[in-house]
């Protein structure tokens, strides 16, 4: 008995040490005043630098947290319990969360900064003139191949991934639009279709793709394409940029036939209990320097145009990741399709993947 | 103690081989001075130095040990009070019914348990943070240590309770001298179990998160869409040494207390 209760005086002592310990480094860490806003971003997605440099010229404190995925962010926003005053949901995102009731409207005049986004990244079909949300960052979905393991194929056409020689060499990402989306543009439809026989057509297309795949896995792809492991890719731009800067022989490439465009952007969430401050974030993160910055730090491609000339040529030359507007012009915004056309997306999706072997 | 012949002895290392490899493989990567984990170029230990230069990450780790320690020591004390109840239960089926009410909390998936939790808090009022994460961790360790007390309690011989009664001995001393002292190794193991439970809860954990407190489980998943860079193998090769040192501590405070000297009190 005595040595039960002397081990849990232990663990008290260790854990107020701990707290203590705690208690010293969030003072360290927050220095500015009682002001603070909260930021619910995705994981790696920020240059933490920066959030330093704004605490110290705002002086707002900002509580940072991470997510993985929208949908669990949308979870969280809507059940409320913490008050987040600045989040970043994809394009699609943004408009169920404005179904939902869930964002605050903007207001410009307190963003003056809003001037440097490139226009063509704004007004778009998710959230006609930005009422809601200012893109963030912004990417493409493609192909990543390793030419060296190759008979030089260079996939100028989502055809070519049905090409016999690419037998068991080809990973998928695990995402119903993504991989749907491949066949409908190959057949030259629609990324946002809703037509049923559109999208049976593109299901049969894509089963005949069966022999080609490997695998049908997520983040994991980035490891086994740098490892030469495997040698063609479905992924997203910003994966791609992960993986050629870590293999040279690893190229990106957006099929001509046209492809998807994605954003994910800043919003204000209803819960916001510090809107001014959040405006002030905002407003921080488009100043060109700033957005620079980060941009150099995530790796994906920034929406801001008077942040190119403060980056690093190599980089915003790189028609892979910054594709001119003739380029462009194929490309396709994800629009929310409802959770009818959504779970019919789904389960074609799972058939498919069923049907492989 | 028969001796073990060749076979087992490969086969046995074989098993821990296949177990330890993934870790040292990890740690030893954490040493690269390159950024990825495809290619070792030079020794480094510029990764452990980020490690603590990351104020954020070292705040969420020791949230995540003070969250551990705290929400194991009281579900073990919940739980053992919880395994006597049952253990004194009168009535047979009352028991057995409370029994099997602590296993399907056992096996219920940690995603329900999450969003149930998320739900209540948000219901009654509670601030998603420090509370709301304890409180979540201690509710699913409960169960947990109630499995682990109980079999020592039933593995015990009423006649040494009897024997203690007729020796004249109060409710409190057979509590605290006869009871207590035999199942101290089943409340050890639930404290361990519980403690490693509430390390790398990922489900649970993620719905009660808030307000700038969140735990390692949840910050490592979040940044696996970027990939994870080489500051969490150092981070990772920390925690393993601070374990192994652990463990190795309370194997000598265990041998210590068994040898002649230390007779229990």
């Amino acid at each position: 008995m005595k040595g039960l209760i002397n081990s849990a005086f232990v663990i008290l002592l260790v854990s107020g040490l701990l707290l203590f310990a705690n208690y010293q480094l969030e003072h360290k860490a927050g220095s500015a005043g009682k002001d603070t806003i909260t930021v619910y971003n995705w994981g790696e997605y920020i240059d933490p630098d920066l959030l330093k440099q704004f605490e110290e010229q705002e002086g707002i404190k900002v509580i940072y947290e991470t997510f993985d995925s929208n949908e669990g962010m949308m979870g969280k926003i809507e059940q409320g319990g913490t008050a987040y005053d600045v989040t970043v949901p994809s394009e699609y995102a943004v408009q169920m969360m404005e179904e939902k009731d869930l964002l605050l409207p903007l207001d410009f005049s307190k963003i003056p900064n809003v001037q440097h986004i490139d226009p063509y990244f704004m007004n778009l079909p998710f959230d006609p003139d930005n009422q809601y949300s200012i893109p963030y960052f912004w990417g493409t979905v493609g192909i990543a191949y390793n030419a060296s393991l190759l008979e030089g194929q260079t996939f100028e056409s989502w055809e070519s991934l049905w090409d016999a020689s690419l037998r068991q060499k080809l990973i998928l990402v695990d995402s119903a639009r993504e991989v749907i989306g491949i066949s409908l543009n190959s057949l030259g439809y629609s990324l946002n279709s809703t037509s049923l026989q559109e999208l049976k057509q593109a299901t049969d297309k894509l089963e005949t793709m069966g022999p080609n795949v490997k695998a049908v896995i997520g983040d994991e792809v980035t490891q086994l394409m740098i490892n030469n492991e495997a040698s063609v890719a479905l992924t997203w731009s910003g994966q791609a940029a992960d993986m050629i800067s870590e293999n040279d022989d690893i190229n990106y490439i957006v099929p001509n036939e046209g492809s998807n465009l994605w954003f994910d952007n800043i919003v204000i969430p209803k819960t916001s209990t510090n809107v001014e401050g959040a405006y002030k974030f905002i407003n921080f993160m488009l100043d060109p320097e700033v957005a620079a910055q980060n941009a150099e730090y995530v790796g994906y491609s920034t929406p801001n145009t008077a942040a190119l000339s403060f980056m690093d040529e190599d980089i915003t030359s790189d028609e892979r990741f910054y594709p001119d507007e003739e380029a462009r012009k194929n490309l396709e915004v994800y629009e929310n399709l409802g959770l009818e056309t959504l779970g019919v997306y789904n389960e074609l999706f799972l058939k498919f993947k069923m049907g492989l072997r | 103690m028969k001796k073990l012949g060749i076979l087992p002895k490969v086969y046995l290392a074989a098993v821990f081989v296949i177990l330890y490899a993934p870790i040292f493989y990890l740690i030893y990567y954490s040493f690269n001075s390159g950024d990825g984990m495809s290619n070792f170029e030079s020794f480094t230990l510029d990764h452990y130095q980020a490690v603590f230069q990351d104020t954020r990450l070292l705040i969420i780790v020791l949230n995540t040990v003070i969250i551990a320690l705290l929400s194991a020591l009281l579900s073990t004390t919940i739980g053992v009070m919880g395994a006597l109840t049952i253990y004194f239960m009168k009535n047979k089926s009352a028991r057995q019914a409370v029994l099997s009410l602590n296993n399907i909390l056992i096996v219920s998936p940690d995603v329900i348990i999450g969003a149930s939790f998320l739900i209540l808090f948000t219901l009654i009022g509670v601030k998603l943070g420090f509370a709301s994460v304890l409180i979540s961790h201690i509710a699913f360790s409960i169960p947990i240590v109630v499995i682990m007390v109980l079999p020592k309690l039933l593995e015990m011989s009423t006649t040494l309770i009897d024997a203690a009664r007729d020796l004249g001995a109060s409710r409190k001393d057979i509590l605290t001298r006869v009871i207590l002292p035999y199942i101290k190794p089943g409340i050890f193991a639930g404290f361990f179990l519980a403690l490693t439970y509430s390390l790398d809860d990922f489900a649970v954990t993620f719905f009660v998160t808030g307000n700038g407190f969140s735990t390692l489980s949840v910050e490592i998943y979040s940044m696996a869409r970027t990939g994870i860079t080489l500051t969490i193998n150092a981070l990772s090769g920390l925690i393993f040494l601070l374990t192994i040192i652990l463990v190795l501590g309370y194997y000598i405070i265990g041998n210590k207390a068994k040898s002649p000297q230390g007779v229990k009190k």
